[in-house]
């Protein structure tokens, strides 16, 4: 198996890196950042929208920084897994995603950044080419969703990053820089509902890092993953939760967000909020969790079903916030 | 020798040395005394030997056998040394790459090559019309051929072949040959291949079956068909489905071919069996087998699907003779699953009837089979689905119709634990079913309803050892059966399953069993003391090298550095018929032990000469041949070899092993034939989490029985191995195929091997039950292992949650659904509420207890007791032993042929036989 040939550009700072975007902008040459590679690189081999120029974030070493609040684009996950300063909810997440080995390389602004993926998307070019292509990798000829067909529009490839949900949880706010500037943004704006854009970022725009609210540390949380291996498979389904209780132990603050869904990572805000008013323990527990269970609609392009996949939600949400099962509203 | 010693022949130079005085060998200096502990109570030693005697037993030396062997290629193996497939470098070579059809079933109207052939790099384009000989690895079916000829019968299937000066290069001539497809109506689900087609997928003139895409239709009657059916008092009926599994093995096919200056083709190849390749190769190429060398490199991984003659090897040779250069083609993983032999997708129907005695008086199998697009060793697996379980079980009646069809996917065929897998899991899963209907202990059930050993199956069969009663005590014991089974919580269950294989398969591949051996061994042994053996077993990473090795150091008594094996080139090994069916250890041991045997008699004729002991009186023990009656009166290993060598130089032996003619005379009598089989009983301990269907193996206590532990180590590591594989089968494996017919899971990450994580604690026991032709005593442990976990998981998730599901894998989806529909009929709002199953022993459990009890002590008799009758299947329904059952009793009986009855309303499998074969459907055939 064998990449098609590329050029490799190694920047050792944010600035190069961005003069290099900016002149392959200018030039009209496309190109793709590099991070840890365990996801570009796959999608290369099996020649999926790999482009001329490539520039690797490797050697930028300004982006390397985990402290409890800022989360830089090129932590290793392996790191985040194993890190004391940072968020528990996140070292559990991270500690969940594929396996040590991917998770030494894999970083964490190339998770958030995880191409969505499609049964009919993520196999080699004979395989695609004897279904005519798809949507999402056309190859020049226009070729229709194969998981929704007759539609010709959107794809519904499936986004399947574990820490994007647990991020919406923390309330994370995501920072971005390009050629022309940077710019920074709550993360639940960074997505977009189109398994081929996936995201905001503009042509030549990347991300630098994350950071977490001052309060973070107060909020706890939990992460289910539902998936058939304990190692390596992407998440089927994925359900953060993050709570805040106040001095008096009763439920002061509340998100849910969902992910390996759908095309996009969802924070359930409303849900979470008009739950978290009356909260009253596992009642509120079990009619949240039908209530996310409610606003998820998978496709069949992943590995497990999709009625299944939807079922589990309740499932999960009921696990992840089986600690509240006995906590009440703040007043 | 002192100085003043009488020099006989030539004068010795003046300064010069004489050679040194022969030591004993090996690494260590000096040898070690002879552990009577390891020397069996009938040759004097301490070694107890409840199940008797062994022919072998006068061979055994303490050297090697029987001790925790690490393999003897396993440092080349750690260190990065050993050579796979794509390790092969060779001067000046090209990169092959195939092209595939992106069709499941197309006529190809025309291909042109032109484009790729005039692409700078490219030196070779090969298709389907350079190369129209057909293969396959049974004579009775070869359907294969390098590339396709007229259609394409599969996605993936080989439609050209390139060689350039660098892959890139490659990949992109074959972008630039066009062919022009007619799209045929392809064959997706395995039912559809019973009916007549338009086009079949393949044509097989006037053997054809109909106009259907039948390749291959069994039917087989034994024994008591109605009487089964009126005296039933408990009836199990299912119907499964089992996805098809990939082996999954860790090295992609790789294959290197090399036309040397000498104008002999040597294919460098890791293979299971390079004998069936060195044949496919001669009939391809249309050159004679002695221009070729077929190499075979280290095996990363096999289990049955490096066992056929691939197209991909022929495509190299044919690339390499046309550009003159080495040609090298490796395979992505996809291309892994496009050329599978996987196991089967089925549809097997199962029903097990029990009567009021606890006795299995009935099994009605109806299997179908999906083939894929190529016939590969399909004909034996649709035998083996049915006739491999024919044991270890006394059963009244057997009724078996299988069918294979062809379909336009990629092709089935061997995988470890050969078609008696799948069917094997449904009569477990029966059995545990009728014991629940009868309220009986299912170990009990099975312990008072097994063959004894010197015994026929129904089918004809012949039983040597068998240790499966000890594999069931013993499980049952370690894993405290008899205080949790059906006492556990909800969620949480044990389950037993057994397992029958064969221990190599009598009937060769090539059918000539009377004019050629299964297996040869030649040893050579030179002044250096050191023995090389020159053995074709292939060695996949299973061991065979090493247990070759241990074989010839037992009987020599030397450690195993002094021992190397040659098992590599079809120039310098004598034919083996490879590593298939469980067939080595078996096979290759008694080879290497006859040949052994020469080499010893003449170091004791060496020895008799030296020590003027007689012969007869002489033991080998470590690097020491001494007489019997005085230890002190021997030679060191090495005088005695010298003196043997003197005038002739190094030794040299020859030995061979046949199976001796067994059988009964049937049309298939002789699929499932083997000169021993091995035995197994797992009991297996899950979670299903209730909620979302996920099951997950926590334990598994694993008895086998292998014979004689040759190598308790490696005997283990098959064992745990197994463990996983079948675990694989069962939870997660599964070659899935989408709305499109694509198969959706080419890769490592969507074909869901089980990892690390999924495995559980494994409790290896090894049954030894001294098989009277082993070698040494020793039966395979090589696939038989694998089947028993398969029903042991299936019947530990019935004992969790109370619901039998007859599909795998028992995907947690799946699960859940049959979760939800037993929540619905129950009316339960909470999966949490739902029942376990408990055991309330009924009356016959004592019936079943006292028959047990009574077949343990006729079991070991029979074993002991060399003057034993003859003891044939019917025997428990009150028929006389000594004669089979249906030469005896006209309501027993033994029938090949279906009768206008059973074709009025047919199985599903069984409807194969509404079609008439061309030949006999009258004048236009």
């Amino acid at each position: 198996m064998r990449m098609p040939p590329f050029e490799l550009h190694l920047p050792e700072s944010l600035d190069s890196a961005m003069t290099i975007a900016g002149e392959l902008a200018d030039e009209d040459c496309d190109f793709d950042w590099i991070a840890g590679g365990t996801d570009l690189l796959p999608n290369y081999k099996w020649h999926l929208n790999s482009k001329p120029h490539v520039i690797s974030l490797a050697k930028v070493s300004e982006l390397s920084t985990l402290e409890p609040t800022h989360i830089g684009a090129m932590v290793r996950l392996q790191a985040l897994a194993t890190s004391d300063s940072c968020h528990p909810l996140l070292r559990q997440t991270s500690g969940t995603i594929a396996s040590v080995m991917i998770r030494r390389s894999g970083t964490v602004g190339g998770n958030i950044c995880l191409d969505t993926r499609c049964f009919w998307f993520n196999q080699g070019e004979e395989w695609r080419r004897s279904i005519d292509w798809c949507i999402k990798c056309d190859c020049g000829t226009g070729a229709d969703c194969r998981v929704i067909s007759h539609q010709n529009e959107l794809c519904v490839a499936t986004y399947q990053a574990d820490l994007a949900a647990s991020l919406l949880a923390l309330d994370a706010t995501i920072h971005l820089a390009s050629p022309d500037g940077s710019r920074s943004l709550p993360l639940a704006e960074f997505f977009q509902e189109d398994g081929i854009t996936r995201n905001v970022l503009k042509d030549g725009e990347m991300v630098t890092h994350l950071t977490l609210p001052d309060d973070a540390e107060d909020w706890q949380g939990d992460y289910q993953k539902l998936r058939l291996r304990e190692s390596w498979d992407f998440p089927e389904a994925g359900i953060a939760a993050a709570w805040k209780i106040d001095g008096d132990g009763n439920l002061d603050g509340l998100r849910v967000a969902s992910t390996a869904l759908e095309s996009i990572p969802r924070l359930h805000q409303e849900l979470a909020d008009e739950a978290r008013e009356g909260w009253a323990g596992v009642e509120s527990v079990n009619s949240l969790a039908v209530a996310v269970q409610k606003a998820v609609k998978p496709v069949n392009n992943t590995w497990f079903p999709p009625s299944y996949r939807k079922k589990m939600v309740r499932v999960l949400t009921r696990r992840a916030l089986a600690p509240l099962e006995r906590v009440e509203a703040a007043n | 020798m002192s100085d003043d010693d009488e020099m006989v022949g030539y004068k010795q130079q003046p300064g010069k040395l004489p050679f040194a005085r022969p030591g004993s060998g090996g690494s260590e200096k000096f040898s070690e005394l002879r552990d009577e502990s390891r020397i069996p109570e009938s040759q004097g030693g301490t070694l107890a030997q409840p199940q008797g005697a062994n022919r072998h037993d006068s061979l055994i030396t303490g050297a090697a056998i029987g001790r925790r062997t690490p393999m003897v290629d396993s440092r080349w193996k750690v260190m990065g040394q050993a050579k796979y497939g794509d390790d092969i470098r060779l001067p000046g070579e090209l990169f092959g790459r195939i092209l595939r059809s992106p069709h499941h079933y197309a006529r190809i109207r025309s291909i042109d090559t032109s484009a790729a052939e005039a692409l700078p790099g490219v030196v070779a384009v090969s298709t389907g019309s350079e190369a129209p000989a057909c293969f396959g690895v049974l004579p009775v079916t070869k359907d294969e051929h390098a590339m396709a000829q007229e259609k394409v019968r599969h996605v993936g299937d080989l439609v050209a072949c390139v060689a350039a000066e660098d892959e890139l290069t490659a990949l992109e001539a074959l972008r630039l040959i066009e062919v022009d497809y007619e799209v045929l109506d392809a064959v997706h689900d395995m039912r559809d291949g019973l009916k007549d087609a338009e086009e079949p997928i393949h044509d097989r003139g006037k053997y054809h079956i109909g106009d259907s895409n039948v390749q291959k239709r069994v039917f087989q009657e034994f024994g008591d068909i109605s009487g089964m059916r009126d005296s039933a008092v408990a009836t199990h009926t299912s119907d499964w489905y089992f996805a098809g599994a990939n082996h999954g093995f860790t090295e992609p096919h790789a294959v290197a071919a090399h036309w040397e200056p000498n104008g002999r083709l040597t294919l460098y190849t890791p293979q299971q069996v390079p004998h069936y390749v060195h044949r496919a190769l001669a009939d391809v190429l249309d050159i004679p087998m002695h221009q070729i060398n077929v190499y075979r490199t280290a095996v990363g991984g096999g289990f049955g699907g490096k066992s056929d003659p691939f197209p991909h090897e022929m495509c190299a040779a044919i690339l390499a003779r046309k550009s003159g250069r080495p040609v090298r083609i490796t395979f992505d993983r996809d291309e892994v699953f496009y050329v599978n032999r996987g196991r089967h997708p089925s549809r097997l129907g199962m029903v097990i009837h029990a009567d009021s005695q606890g006795r299995l008086c009935g099994m009605e199998t109806d299997a179908l089979l999906d083939g894929g697009a190529f016939a590969s060793f399909g004909h034996v697996t649709t035998y083996y689905n049915g006739v491999l379980h024919t044991a270890p079980y006394e059963i009244g009646g057997f009724h078996y119709t299988g069918t294979r069809v062809w379909t336009n996917k990629p092709a089935s065929g061997a995988m470890r634990g050969h078609g008696a897998v799948n069917s094997r899991c449904a009569v477990e899963v029966g059995i545990d079913d009728v014991c629940e209907q009868l309220s009986v202990d299912p170990i009990d059930f099975r312990l008072a309803n097994l063959l004894p050993p010197m015994s026929r199956t129904i089918t004809g069969f012949r039983i040597t050892s068998i240790g499966m009663r000890e594999c069931l005590e013993r499980v049952r014991r370690a894993s405290d059966w008899d205080d949790r089974f059906r006492k556990l919580p909800l969620g949480h269950g044990l389950g037993i399953g057994c397992g029958f294989f064969i221990s190599g398969s009598a009937l060769p591949i090539h059918w000539e069993p009377n004019k050629f051996p299964h297996a040869t061994v030649h040893l050579k042994v030179d002044m250096d003391g050191g023995v090389t053996v020159h053995t074709g077993a292939a060695e996949i990473g299973q061991g065979s090298d090493t247990v070759v090795a241990l074989a010839v150091a037992e009987v020599l008594g030397l450690p195993l550095d002094m021992i190397r094996i040659r098992s590599r080139e079809s120039d310098t090994s004598p034919v083996d018929l490879g590593s298939y069916s469980s067939r080595v250890t078996f096979m290759n041991c008694n080879a290497a032990i006859s040949a052994a045997m020469e080499i010893r008699q003449e170091l004791l004729d060496a020895t008799s000469m030296i020590t003027g002991a007689p012969t007869e009186r002489l033991v080998i023990g470590d690097r020491r041949i001494f007489s019997k009656d005085d230890p002190a009166v021997g030679v060191s290993y090495l005088e005695a070899l010298q003196k043997a060598q003197e005038d002739r130089g190094a030794l040299a032996s020859s030995g061979a092993y046949r199976t001796p003619p067994m059988g009964r005379t049937h049309k298939g009598a002789a699929a499932g034939l083997a000169p021993a089989y091995s035995f197994s009983a797992y009991v297996a301990e899950v979670k299903v989490d209730v909620e979302t269907g996920q099951t997950s193996v926590l334990k598994v206590w694993a008895a086998h029985d292998c014979g004689k532990a040759l190598n308790p180590l490696a005997v283990e590591g098959q064992m745990i191995g197994s463990i996983h594989m079948g675990m694989g089968q069962v939870l997660s494996e599964e070659m899935r195929y989408g709305r499109s017919g694509n198969l959706l899971n080419a890769d490592l990450l969507d074909y869901k091997i089980p990892t690390v994580h999924e495995m559980p604690e494994v409790t290896p026991i090894i049954v030894e039950s001294n098989d009277p032709e082993g070698p040494f005593g020793a039966k395979e442990a090589g696939e038989g292992p694998l089947l028993p976990i398969l029903p042991a998981i299936c019947n530990a998730v019935y004992d969790a949650i109370g619901i039998r599901i007859h599909e795998l894998p028992l995907a947690p989806a799946l699960v859940h659904r049959e979760i939800e529909k037993r929540c619905k009929e129950l009316g339960i709002d909470d999966p949490l509420d739902l029942p376990s199953p408990d055991l309330e022993h009924s009356p016959l459990h004592h019936v079943l207890r006292e028959r047990a009890d009574e077949h343990s002590v006729r079991d070991l008799e029979r074993k002991l007791d060399g003057e034993r009758d003859q003891y044939h299947n019917g025997a428990l329904f009150g028929l006389d032993a000594t004669i089979p059952a249906d030469e005896q009793d006209d309501s027993w009986t033994a029938v090949v042929l279906p009768d206008e009855q059973y074709l009025e309303s047919p199985r599903l499998a069984g409807s194969a036989w509404l079609h008439v074969e061309r030949r006999h459907q009258g004048g236009d055939a």
